[in-house]
């Protein structure tokens, strides 16, 4: 860790004032949370304060869950696929815009637009695109003679996952372009230019010069999206519930309708799948960071 | 980069454009349903509006309810930044300006929270909501998404606080500024950038949360806006042509925000992506 050389000393009255609300709000709506969920995760826990201490079982139940291990299955998958396609596109976007092609701010704005659009609304969106009487991938497939083809996306459960990673692929390519862009620009000026003076082509730029110089953020970019596809819930949750017969069922969805959607009314088992998920979420951060910390940084 | 050849920049061409309309082509194909009945709609989903019909938001903002949505989304978002940002710029703040034990500790501790999955507090959250009787009100939910942007907020302030030159404070206290003092006449004003940085991206975050708002809201008349939309759908989904208009109602705040403050969200959240 860094220590800064400037900062100075204060009295601890002054430090408390500073961070008493920061660190009351912390403690009460984030530390003291995890901790009851960790706790609740050995109750069964009933409407109407009916607590039962009940040890290992939840998590006995858990392993012995195939809901949960298939809805494990479909996050990770998520978690992989998504993140490595949206840096990949997000790169060649942001290329693109790099190299100034013309109307580079039209399209930087366009690209960046579905980021800021809520879930509730990019799945209303892609929910009418895949209709299957009238949504534009049907269409487009009939206008390719491809009638075969045609499905309803969402209720058919070899593809509704896939359908709804490329819902969220669409939502958030916009924002790596953003920011591998950002990451170009910080780049000096020389290394382009030394590239383009020894007449590299433009597969062997991206290769050699600009996928290894901006790789850090690259890799942010991935742990990042891996950090956020583990919590995907809004999307699933709107546009098909988990279903058609739990095909795209999600940790956070299954952890969301076992405690607040069926009728068990217990808090108990969700708490434990919280847990666990929350115990491996943790473990990868902690093993990404250690693998990024032993890489030897690029220099520039 | 080099300019690649014609039938390469013709190839380029086509695949931006392809692009280009895959990205916005749904947002505007949802702009223009909006404005058209749902009749219209049925007999041409991808027509152009012949007549705008812009009866449809006052009809979606009075009949639709979506204006008492709309409301509460903006007291929520309002409320919660405003607190979020306070707060969370005297904690940066502190940490960034004083030394003492213990402050390494707590910034690696608030922004080390950013990554936890939200189901690990939201169970008990709940359990809390109900025990003090905020569950269901607007309050509960404010104190929530105070938390829940707490860290990102601290995090993009703290790096910035602490590239404010010490000398200045140095100067400001032989002048006899008192800490508090400082904080409001040079943390402040020198953080302007930041801090409205911050503020921006929390509004659109919040603006668009859904997953605590379905846990913790249950009740028509404390709904937000995505909310709202959500309860439009499973009530009449069949009114393709009011659902657009509600989508769109919770759009263009965010639209417009972006179009004033582009590079400020673009600074933000490449922020707190790159360090």
């Amino acid at each position: 860790m860094r220590w800064r050389r400037s900062a100075s000393a204060a009295p601890w009255g002054t430090i408390a004032c500073f961070l008493a609300p920061a660190l009351t709000i912390y403690v009460a709506l984030t530390i003291y949370p995890i901790l009851r969920t960790i706790y609740n995760s050995f109750l069964q826990i009933r409407p109407r304060g009916r607590e039962a201490f009940v040890g290992w079982e939840n998590y006995a139940v858990l392993f012995a869950d195939p809901t949960f291990w298939r809805s494990a299955a479909h996050t990770v998958l998520w978690a992989i696929v998504a993140p490595v396609v949206d840096v990949a596109v997000g790169l060649l976007l942001a290329l693109c815009l790099y190299a100034a092609i013309p109307f580079s701010r039209f399209f930087r704005v366009a690209w960046f637009a579905p980021v800021l659009i809520s879930y509730v609304v990019v799945a209303i969106m892609w929910s009418w695109i895949y209709n299957f009487d009238w949504g534009l991938v049907n269409l487009g497939l009939a206008a390719f003679g491809l009638e075969d083809w045609r499905r309803t996306w969402l209720g058919d459960p070899n593809f509704a996952l896939a359908a709804l990673i490329v819902v969220d692929v669409w939502k958030w390519t916009g924002f790596n372009m953003i920011v591998c862009l950002a990451a170009l620009h910080a780049l000096p000026r020389e290394v382009m230019e030394a590239a383009e003076l020894d007449n590299c082509g433009w597969m062997a730029k991206l290769y050699y010069v600009a996928v290894p110089m901006i790789g850090s953020t690259l890799i942010g970019l991935l742990v990042l999206g891996f950090i956020g596809k583990m919590k995907v819930f809004d999307l699933v949750w709107i546009m098909t519930r988990g279903g058609p017969l739990w095909s795209t069922e999600t940790v956070s969805t299954y952890v969301y309708k076992r405690a607040f959607d069926w009728n068990t009314f217990d808090l108990g088992y969700p708490s434990a799948i919280a847990t666990v998920w929350f115990a491996v979420i943790l473990a990868c951060v902690i093993a990404a960071t250690a693998y990024g910390r032993r890489r030897p940084q690029l220099e520039y | 980069m080099p300019a690649p050849g014609i039938a390469g920049r013709g190839a380029l061409t086509v695949a931006l454009s392809f692009y280009t309309v895959y990205a916005v082509g749904p947002m505007i194909w949802l702009a223009m349903m909006s404005l058209r009945t749902t009749q219209e709609i049925n007999l041409d989903h991808y027509g152009l509006p012949q007549v705008l019909h812009w009866w449809k938001f006052q009809a979606a903002w009075v009949n639709s309810n979506y204006g008492t949505y709309f409301w509460n989304s903006v007291w929520v978002v309002v409320a919660s930044v405003t607190a979020v940002t306070l707060i969370g710029a005297m904690a940066a703040y502190c940490l960034a300006r004083y030394r003492f034990p213990g402050n390494r500790a707590v910034l690696l501790a608030i922004f080390s929270s950013i990554i936890l999955p939200p189901q690990i507090t939201i169970i008990s959250l709940f359990q809390v909501m109900v025990e003090y009787r905020l569950f269901n009100t607007l309050t509960g939910l404010i104190l929530v998404y105070i938390g829940t942007q707490l860290p990102l907020t601290v995090y993009l302030l703290e790096s910035f606080f602490s590239r404010i030159p010490q000398d200045l404070f140095d100067a400001a206290k032989i002048d006899g500024c008192s800490d508090l003092e400082m904080f409001r006449r040079i943390g402040v004003p020198i953080g302007a950038p930041a801090i409205v940085t911050t503020v921006i991206l929390n509004f659109i975050l919040l603006w668009n949360e859904f997953l605590y708002a379905v846990v913790l809201i249950t009740d028509d008349g404390n709904r937000t806006l995505p909310l709202g939309i959500q309860k439009f759908i499973g009530d009449q989904f069949s009114d393709i042509g009011m659902v657009a208009t509600g989508a769109m109602i919770s759009i263009v705040p965010v639209i417009l925000l972006y179009f004033v403050f582009s590079e400020r969200i673009i600074q933000g959240m490449t922020a707190g992506a790159i360090k």
